[in-house]
C-alpha cells in the first residue's frame, strides 16, 4: 500500500544516513511519520490497533504527545521507554480507561472508548489486579463471569490456562499464599481467560525473575502464533527483542519505530538499550 | 444492565469476606462487643448511692415522721449513713465519700402535724426535707431526689392522707416495659451497619483502585452500574446478617422487646446498608490509599453517632444543629427501626423514613456510578 511504502522509504532513508546526519534525517523522519500517520488514520483502521496523533494532557503535563502507531493483526508490538514516557497512559486510553485530549485511537476498528470492544480485549495492568483474599480459582471464575463465560467454559479454559502457566496444583490456594512470580502468572491467566483477540500488557514482566520472564515471552510468542495481537509495554530493553516491532517512547512521543533488527542496524549498536540511547540523545539534541 | 455480571460482583464481595477472618470479625464481633458493652453499662439502674442523713427531728410520742420516711427509702438505691451536723455531712460529700445530704429540720414531725391541722403560721422550712446533692452528675443526683420524693409520698399515703392531685403514668401507648437499652439498641444496630458498611466499601474500593482490579474491571464488559449494584446487593445481605446477629443478642442478653415486624426491620437496615455503600464508593474517589480512607472514619461515625437520635432525641439537639441531623441517612433509619421495634409500626407509618432512605440510596448510587464512569 502507498502508506506502507512511504514509511518504508522513510526508514530506508534513515537507515542509510550516518550518525552525524541523524539530526536532519530525524526531522525528516518525524515529519514523514506525521504525514504518513494522517493517511494511516484513513486507510489503516483495519489494523487491530491504530493510534493517530494522540495527545493526553494532565493539568498542563503532556503525558502523551502526538503519538501515532499501529499494530497489525497477529503482531507483538513493544512500546519501550523509561518510566514516565507515556506508555501506560497510551495503553489506558486504548483500554477506554482514559479519554484522549486530542487525536484518536482505534482497537479492532472501533474508536475507543467503546464498550462494545471490551469483550475482545485483554488488559493486564501494571498492578497484579487480583483479589488477594480469593483463591486462584475464585479469581479466574470471577473474571470469567464478568466476561460472560459459562461455567463449563470457565472450567475448561481455567484448566488449560493453569497448565499453560504451570500452576495446575495451585487452583485452590489464596492469591496471598502464592509467590510474586506465581501471582504474575495468575494475573496473565486472568487476562487470557476470555480468549481476547487483542492483548494490552502493561509492564507484564516488572518484578518477575529472569526465568519467569523468559517463560512469559514464550507464552507471548505462542499467543502471537495463534493470531493474537499484542501491545506490550516494558522498560526492559533486552527482552524487547522478542517483539516483531518496537516503538521507542520518550516524553510522551514516539522517537523511533521498527523491528529490533532494523533499529539495531540503523543505529549501528549491539543492544536495544544502546539503540534507545542513540535515539534518545538525538531527540535531546533536537 | 446485566444481572449476571452484577451478581458476579456480589458473589466476589461475599467470597472475599468469607475468606478474610479479620474482616468477618470487624463486621460481626465489633458491633457485638459494642452492643454488649452499651447494654451492660446502660441497663443497670443507679444503685447503692451513699447519702448522709442529718436528722434533727424529735419524736412525738415514740415515733417520728422522719424515721418513717427514712424507713421507706429504697435501700437498693440509697445507702444511708448518718451525721450529727450538716457541716460534717456536707464535708463527706465534698470529699466524695457521699453523693448527697438529706436534712430533716428540728421539730419536723410536730411542724408537719401542725400544718396538717391547719396552722398556717408554721414556717415552710420547718416542714421541708432538704436535699443537698452533688448535682455535677445528674445521672446520680436525679435518682437520689426521686427516691426521697417517692419515700415522702409513700409515707404520707401510709398515714392515710391523699395528695389533692395525682398523676398516673402506669399505662403506656408504646413501650410499656421499655428500658433505656430498648431505646438505644435500634440506634446502635443502625450505627454499626452504617459505620462498617461505609468503611468497608470505602476500603474495598480504594483497594480496587490500588490493586489494579478496578482498571481491569473497567476495561471489561462490566458496566459501572453493574459494579455498584453488585456491591449494593452484597452489602445489603451483609447488613441484614449483621442486624440479625445484633438483634438476637439484644433480645437474648438484654431482653429487648421487638413489638413490630422483624422482616421490616431487616428491610430498613438493608436499605441503610445500600445508602452506606453508595457513600463509601463516593468517598473512595477522594482517597488514594487505604490509610487515607481511614481518615474519613470520624466524619462517618461522629455526626451519625451524636446527631441521629441514637442516645437522645432529635428534639434535644439545638435547633440550629438540627438540619445536620436531617441530612444524615442514619436519622431516618434509626427512627424507622425504633418505630418498628418499639412501637410495632408498619410500612404504612414509617414510609416517610423509608422514602428518605430511598432518596439517599438513589442519589448516592447514581453519583457513585457517574464518578466511576467519569474518565479523565
Amino acid at each position: 500500500m502507498k502508506d506502507d511504502a512511504s514509511i518504508r522509504d522513510l526508514e530506508k532513508d534513515f537507515g542509510g544516513s550516518k550518525a552525524v546526519n541523524k539530526l536532519s534525517q530525524r526531522v525528516k523522519l518525524k515529519n514523514g511519520l506525521v504525514q504518513a500517520e494522517v493517511q494511516i488514520k484513513e486507510v489503516h483502521i483495519k489494523d487491530d490497533v491504530c493510534i493517530c496523533n494522540l495527545e493526553k494532557d494532565f493539568d498542563g503535563f503532556k503525558a502523551v504527545n502526538n503519538l501515532s502507531l499501529r499494530v497489525k493483526h497477529g503482531e507483538i508490538y513493544g512500546l519501550l521507554g523509561p518510566n514516565g514516557a507515556g506508555k501506560t497512559t497510551a495503553i489506558r486510553i486504548l483500554c477506554g480507561l482514559l479519554r484522549p485530549s486530542s487525536g484518536e485511537a482505534y482497537v479492532l476498528g472501533a474508536k475507543v472508548p467503546d464498550p462494545g470492544v471490551a469483550s475482545n480485549v485483554g488488559y493486564m495492568p501494571q498492578e497484579l489486579a487480583l483479589y488477594r483474599n480469593l483463591t486462584v480459582h475464585e479469581n479466574l471464575a470471577f473474571y470469567g463471569e464478568v466476561f460472560g463465560l459459562s461455567k463449563r467454559q470457565i472450567q475448561t479454559r481455567e484448566q488449560a490456562l493453569l497448565k499453560l502457566v504451570d500452576l495446575e496444583t495451585s487452583k485452590n490456594l489464596l492469591i496471598d499464599e502464592l509467590s510474586g512470580g506465581m501471582q504474575h502468572r495468575i494475573s496473565l491467566a486472568c487476562t487470557l481467560l476470555h480468549q481476547p483477540q487483542v492483548l494490552f500488557l502493561d509492564e507484564p514482566t516488572v518484578g518477575v525473575d529472569p526465568d519467569l520472564r523468559a517463560s512469559f515471552w514464550r507464552y507471548f510468542e505462542e499467543l502471537r502464533d495463534a493470531g493474537i495481537t499484542m501491545l506490550i509495554t516494558t522498560h526492559y530493553m533486552d527482552e524487547a527483542r522478542h517483539c516483531d516491532r518496537i516503538g521507542f517512547m520518550r516524553g510522551g512521543s514516539l522517537i523511533a519505530e521498527g523491528s529490533p533488527r532494523e533499529l539495531l542496524e540503523l543505529t549501528h549498536t549491539d543492544s536495544l538499550e544502546d539503540a534507545f540511547l542513540v535515539y534518545s540523545q538525538t531527540e535531546g539534541l533536537q | 444492565m446485566k444481572a449476571s455480571r452484577a451478581f458476579a460482583v456480589t458473589k466476589r464481595v461475599l467470597r472475599d469476606l468469607k475468606n478474610d477472618r479479620r474482616q468477618l470479625a470487624l463486621i460481626f464481633i465489633a458491633p457485638l462487643l459494642v452492643i454488649s458493652l452499651f447494654g451492660v453499662a446502660f441497663t443497670g439502674n443507679v444503685k447503692d448511692v451513699r447519702v448522709v442523713v442529718v436528722n434533727s427531728d424529735t419524736a412525738v410520742g415514740n415515733s417520728s415522721l422522719s424515721d418513717k420516711i427514712i424507713s421507706n427509702f429504697d435501700t437498693s438505691v440509697l445507702n444511708v449513713a448518718y451525721a450529727n451536723t450538716e457541716a460534717d455531712a456536707v464535708g463527706q460529700v465534698q470529699n466524695s465519700s457521699a453523693s448527697a445530704v438529706i436534712v430533716f429540720p428540728s421539730h419536723f414531725t410536730q411542724s408537719v402535724a401542725a400544718r396538717a391541722s391547719g396552722q398556717t403560721s408554721i414556717p415552710q422550712e420547718n416542714t421541708t426535707v432538704q436535699i443537698l446533692a452533688d448535682k455535677s452528675n445528674p445521672n446520680v443526683s436525679d435518682p437520689i431526689i426521686g427516691a426521697v420524693n417517692s419515700a415522702v409520698a409513700q409515707t404520707i399515703q401510709g398515714l392515710g392522707r391523699q395528695a389533692p392531685v395525682s398523676v398516673d403514668s402506669s399505662n403506656a401507648i408504646y413501650g410499656a416495659n421499655a428500658q433505656f437499652i430498648d431505646f438505644f439498641a435500634p440506634g446502635i444496630i443502625c450505627i454499626a451497619v452504617w459505620q462498617l458498611t461505609t468503611l468497608l466499601t470505602l476500603i474495598s474500593f480504594v483497594g480496587e483502585r490500588t490493586s489494579g482490579t478496578l482498571f481491569r474491571l473497567l476495561a471489561s464488559p462490566l458496566k459501572e452500574s453493574e459494579l455498584v449494584a453488585g456491591y449494593a446487593v452484597a452489602f445489603g445481605v451483609i447488613g441484614i446478617t449483621q442486624s440479625a446477629v445484633l438483634l438476637s443478642v439484644a433480645v437474648i442478653l438484654f431482653n429487648v422487646t421487638i413489638v413490630g415486624d422483624v422482616l421490616l426491620t431487616f428491610g430498613v437496615i438493608a436499605l441503610l446498608a445500600i445508602v452506606s455503600e453508595g457513600l463509601g464508593i463516593l468517598l473512595s474517589s477522594f482517597a488514594r490509599r487505604e490509610a487515607q480512607a481511614i481518615q474519613f472514619l470520624p466524619v462517618i461515625v461522629l455526626p451519625a453517632f451524636l446527631l441521629s437520635g441514637v442516645f437522645w432525641p432529635i428534639q434535644a439537639i439545638p435547633t440550629w444543629l438540627r438540619p445536620v441531623s436531617y441530612i444524615l441517612p442514619t436519622t431516618y433509619a434509626v427512627e424507622a427501626v425504633r418505630s418498628v421495634i418499639l412501637r410495632g409500626w408498619g410500612l404504612d407509618k414509617i414510609y416517610p423514613d423509608v422514602v428518605a432512605l430511598l432518596i439517599f440510596a438513589g442519589v448516592f448510587l447514581v453519583l457513585a456510578t457517574i464518578l466511576l464512569r467519569r474518565r479523565e
